[in-house]
């Protein structure tokens, strides 16, 4: 537990002579003021990632509040050395899954590596993979909003939260080969919705 | 054995702009890459690609009053934890400070009407002894307390040394609190176990405490300007304490 403490932003005389009586209150108090200043800077893209996934302000605020609860309590599984942001996401998603618009949402049935997407794996560069417009931020929004969910959660937690295949697995509860994969399809998938814009006239 | 690279496949090239294939399989792509101009697009378009991802993937932004839910939630945590350890202690403060409370209400609408601020004041002392939340900052040091205002507060002011406090005072810590909407400083004390609520306001900003009662709802109040600071403390304790406690914060504030 010492290396715990030299995490913690407030020093040791903070054990007073009021607190005396009461140890633990001090250890879980410095302890939750650790878990707020790990999860503060969190926020924003705790609440980005929970917007996408319940696609909706209310829900995604209950939820980042639920996992901010659920988080705290869960705190002490914590391990110092694992990545916070994965633990605490991971906890989201877990949470989210088990709402009403998740288990909604897991019923749709997603097939991993259906044979038909497989037909695109050719190594063979197309023109296409170069020929897409990404200045137009409203489109690829639009293209976000279409990616198959388990799709897009792969791609936003890769490209926007950073976060590493590995840590992604973890998240997702799944093999870092699926990562992979996922990532890599969402990026075609991504290329055609985008392409039909060149098509039709403007 | 040069296993020559063919191009990349989708996946590959997606691993490789992620940087998340082993070191000999980068650099046998980056080799290829240098040879090979369509795959060398390939990846600077999808390059170009990940990065307008983040960009649109960037897209919700919590509304202000969310965002300040959900700050005060993490500020707040500390509370569930500490419940059960402390629930005896709480409830005979909650139920003391209901009782004040229900008291000191009847004694405000008679009489004071008018003057909210010295409410406030009180109400925040009173909510202060009754939350048994801790504040964000429990010192006793005020090179903790201190530098934790730095950035939260648009003033600053200075604390005296443990040695120079009245006798039997003692700093508990600090929280940051708002009167009349402006932001303030709010320093726990205590004196012979009586707790003091004393808030810290930049005088121009801040709203007038000279024309505050002096005493309210059996608390005592009294306050104190400096060059640019307004101070004002709010205790139970007997009043000629108190008053030293105030001469003590206003006076360093001149002395650096």
């Amino acid at each position: 537990m010492s290396g715990g403490e030299a995490l913690l932003g407030v020093p040791m005389h903070i054990r007073d002579s009021s607190q005396r009586e009461a140890p633990e209150n001090v250890a879980s108090i410095t302890r939750s003021a650790d878990f707020e200043q790990l999860a503060l800077p969190l926020l924003p893209s705790l609440y980005n990632h929970a917007s996408w996934l319940t696609r909706n302000h209310a829900e995604a605020e209950d939820l980042v509040q639920e996992t901010f609860s659920k988080a705290l309590r869960a705190f002490d599984s914590f391990q110092e050395s694992t990545n916070f942001k994965a633990w605490i996401i991971r906890i989201l998603r877990n949470t989210f899954l088990t709402s009403r618009t998740g288990i909604a949402t897991s019923r749709t049935v997603f097939l991993e590596d259906h044979p038909h997407v497989l037909d695109t794996t050719d190594a063979s560069p197309t023109p296409e993979d170069n020929l897409i417009r990404l200045d137009n931020q409203g489109a690829l929004q639009r293209a976000l909003e279409q990616l198959e969910p388990p799709l897009r959660e792969a791609l936003l937690l890769c490209d926007v939260e950073e976060v590493k295949y590995k840590d992604i697995a973890l998240i997702l509860d799944i093999p870092i080969g699926t990562v992979m994969s996922r990532i890599s399809r969402a990026r075609r998938a991504l290329r055609q919705l985008l392409q039909p814009q060149l098509g039709e006239s403007q | 054995m040069t296993q020559a690279i063919e191009h990349l496949s989708p996946d590959t090239l997606s691993a490789f702009i992620d940087g998340e294939l082993p070191t000999g399989e980068q650099e046998a792509i980056e080799r290829h890459l240098a040879g090979c101009h369509a795959c060398a697009l390939r990846v600077l378009s999808a390059t170009q690609l990940k990065a307008a991802t983040a960009r649109a993937g960037r897209r919700y932004a919590p509304p202000p009053e969310a965002l300040a839910r959900l700050t005060a939630q993490l500020h707040h945590q500390p509370q569930a934890t500490t419940r059960i350890r402390s629930i005896r202690r709480m409830t005979w403060v909650g139920l003391a400070a209901a009782l004040l409370l229900a008291v000191s209400l009847i004694g405000w609408r008679q009489i004071h009407e008018t003057n909210s601020l010295s409410a406030e004041l009180l109400d925040q002392h009173l909510s202060t002894l009754s939350s048994g939340a801790a504040p964000q900052v429990i010192s006793t040091d005020r090179h903790t307390v201190k530098p934790w205002f730095q950035g939260r507060l648009p003033f600053s002011f200075n604390l005296p040394d443990t040695q120079a406090l009245p006798p039997d005072t003692t700093l508990k810590g600090a929280d940051l609190t708002y009167l009349k909407g402006q932001p303030a400083a709010l320093l726990l004390f205590t004196i012979h176990k009586h707790q003091v609520s004393v808030f810290v306001t930049q005088r121009s900003a801040g709203p007038n405490l000279i024309t505050l009662p002096s005493a309210r709802s059996g608390f005592t109040i009294h306050s104190a300007t400096t060059h640019d600071l307004q101070i004002v403390a709010v205790s139970d304790v007997n009043p000629a304490d108190l008053n030293a406690l105030v001469a003590v914060l206003a006076q360093v504030q001149s002395s650096s």
